[in-house]
């Protein structure tokens, strides 16, 4: 029996096994009421004790995984990944700070364009030969106010030639290299250029002091001089010519060496401290540029045909008088058309040629003047006063005479040319006051017969 | 043909592994086993705990030891589902059973034998519990067995790189 048990024993196990486990799932189905077999929902009490240990030995590997996943996947996201954010915040870093030094650049660029258009139409405008020219270098002192250019002497610059900006002076080229020249700054104790105030026109020497600003030096003490006032190069020292722009006037301090002087600080129009690119001034030759020339060929074409106009209307003059000799005065002295008369009838003195003055047209005097007639309201009733009154006549034809031809008081006549106010006409109205009565008249006609009408007959 | 037919169970050698290495396995199984199907969806066509039971009935040559596990596990297997438990159970207890006595019987250290019995008692746990499903309980089932000889490769497969590696946990005397 013993022997059975153990030499079957593997089928025996076997057999119970199944059968055990068919019990089971006996115990779990049930036939249904249309005769159909299907599984007990409600599980007993051992099946839901089977499952839950299935379920207690399957969920905390699977919560573990779970969490161990969600861990995971938090590693790979916050520490991982984190790992391409860092590489893609330094990339972003790098490719930021390339954009700023691009930036940067480009803004260098386009100020450097700007200051360069500038100097462009500066020179442009300016009638001197000027070369464009990069500041390099510094001295690296205070005591020491040069720079350096990166032209030099193959390009054409030379000792104390001008150097200058757009907004003004700048210095004056002290030593010329074959590739480079030193520049001595305005501002330099040791420079030196001659300047000159733009409205109290005060000259004095412009040099730096030991704060590195402009001065002028060796002014007496004058009460004209006020901040804001221009200050321009006065052309005296041959290194800059005369007119451009210095600065304006900072203010005015006393000379502390001698009581009468002052010393005049001025602001630099060009930013001293500041420079990139300046003008050479290489010539002082004057190089007008196509515009100028233009416009200076316009101002030739426009003065000759003025000049010839003027001449055109002398001769129209001239033709005027041959053919109307009527309206010759035949009190007026002789001139170019008429020299055969060669003297004043009323007066019987010579008469003095002008042969530049051409003959003007005048209007005949009166037949029969009366007190209302211009000229004569001074006129005495009586005859024995009336013939000292007739030397006023050839006096008042002869002021239009020395007017100069071509003016409209050639064609008004006498009346209105006494009214109208020249330099010869001052001259004689000075000789009159010297003993003529022939001034006292000449003003008095206009109002008379304003004041009496009705007395006219 | 010696490998296949061993002259007596001494050339055989059994194989024996740490204690929890018998708790711990079938565990891992039965977790990916509930686990991977998660996120292979219908690409998980593998039987974890029947290639784990195959495993040690086949490596431990013992019909006894191999019934057990495989009851055990096809229980615990049932136990995670809404079937009626003791299926699964009833065609591991079967197969561990049969690769008990066949391990004792042949060599089981070849990698082909290896796969096909993996094949061929995949198809044989189908078979069972379609058995069981459609004659014991009289219930139907949808059933295809293209699935299943997929399933029957699949285990295969994982049978042939499990096997190695719980191999490296033996004990060596």
């Amino acid at each position: 029996m013993e022997s059975f048990f153990v030499r079957y024993r593997n089928l025996l196990v076997l057999l119970v096994l199944l059968v055990a486990q068919i019990i089971g799932l006996a115990v779990q189905v049930r036939r249904t009421d249309q005769g159909r077999i299907s599984l007990d929902r409600s599980d007993t009490s051992g099946v839901r004790l089977i499952r839950y240990w299935a379920s207690s030995l399957v969920s905390p590997p699977e919560r573990a995984v779970q969490s161990s996943k969600t861990g995971v996947g938090g590693l790979w996201q916050s520490y991982i990944d984190l790992r391409h954010v860092r590489q893609q915040n330094q990339d972003l870093e790098d490719t930021i700070d390339r954009l700023r030094l691009e930036q940067a650049a480009l803004l260098e660029d386009a100020r450097q364009g700007q200051r360069l258009q500038a100097i462009l139409n500066f020179q442009q405008k300016y009638i001197y030969k000027t070369l464009p020219a990069q500041i390099i270098g510094a001295s690296g002192s205070d005591q020491s106010r040069v720079f350096y250019l990166d032209k030099g002497k193959n390009d054409g610059i030379g000792r104390d030639m001008a150097v200058i900006t757009a907004e003004g002076i700048v210095g004056k080229v002290r030593d010329v290299f074959p590739h480079s020249a030193q520049v001595l700054a305005i501002n330099d104790q040791t420079s030196g250029a001659g300047v000159i105030l733009e409205t109290t026109r005060i000259r004095g020497i412009l040099r730096g002091n030991a704060a590195g600003q402009p001065q002028i030096v060796g002014v007496l003490a004058d009460q004209r001089i006020q901040p804001g006032e221009k200050v321009l190069t006065a052309g005296g020292d041959e290194i800059f010519p005369r007119g451009l722009s210095v600065g304006v006037v900072e203010k005015v301090i006393r000379d502390p060496d001698r009581d009468a002087f002052i010393d005049v600080i001025v602001k630099p129009a060009a930013h001293l401290d500041r420079l990139d690119e300046v003008l050479v001034i290489t010539s002082t030759d004057s190089q007008f540029s196509s515009d100028q020339k233009q416009d200076l060929a316009t101002s030739e074409a426009l003065k000759s045909a003025e000049v010839a106009a003027l001449s055109e209307q002398r001769k129209a003059s001239a033709i005027m008088a041959e053919r109307l000799p009527g309206l010759t005065d035949p009190n007026a002295p002789a001139t170019a058309a008429n020299p055969a008369k060669g003297a004043t009838p009323g007066t019987g003195t010579p008469a003095t040629p002008t042969p530049t003055t051409p003959t003007v047209p005048k209007v005949l005097p009166p037949q029969h003047p009366d007190r209302f007639t211009p000229g004569n309201a001074a006129q005495p009733e009586t005859p024995s006063e009336a013939a000292p009154s007739r030397p006023v006549k050839p006096t008042a034809t002869k002021a239009p005479e020395t007017k100069a031809p071509g003016t409209k008081a050639h064609a008004t006549g006498p009346p209105q040319s006494r009214t109208t106010q020249s330099k010869p006409q001052k001259k004689e109205g000075a000789a009159d006051d010297t003993g003529q009565p022939s001034a006292k008249p000449s003003s008095t006609p206009a109002t008379k017969p304003n004041t009496q009408p009705r007395r006219n007959p | 043909m010696s490998a296949l037919t061993a002259r007596s169970r001494r050339d055989l050698e059994i194989h024996r592994y740490p204690a929890p290495l018998y708790v711990l396995v079938p565990v891992i199984a039965l977790v990916l086993q509930a686990l991977l199907p998660r996120f292979m969806g219908r690409f998980a066509l593998f039987d974890l705990p029947l290639v784990v039971t195959i495993y040690f009935a086949l490596s431990r040559r013992s019909p006894v030891q191999g019934m057990f596990m495989g009851c055990l596990v096809g229980i615990f297997e049932d136990a995670l589902t809404q079937h009626a438990i003791g299926i699964n159970g009833i065609a591991k207890t079967v197969v561990g059973f049969l690769a008990a006595s066949v391990g004792i019987r042949i060599d089981v250290e070849n990698n082909a034998i290896r796969v096909m019995l993996n094949f061929v008692f995949s198809l044989l746990c189908s078979a069972i519990y379609l058995f069981i499903y459609h004659v014991l309980l009289g219930m139907n089932i949808e059933w295809s067995w293209v699935s299943e000889l997929l399933k029957a490769v699949g285990n295969s497969i994982i049978a042939l790189v499990l096997f190695p590696l719980l191999d490296r946990f033996q004990i060596r005397d």
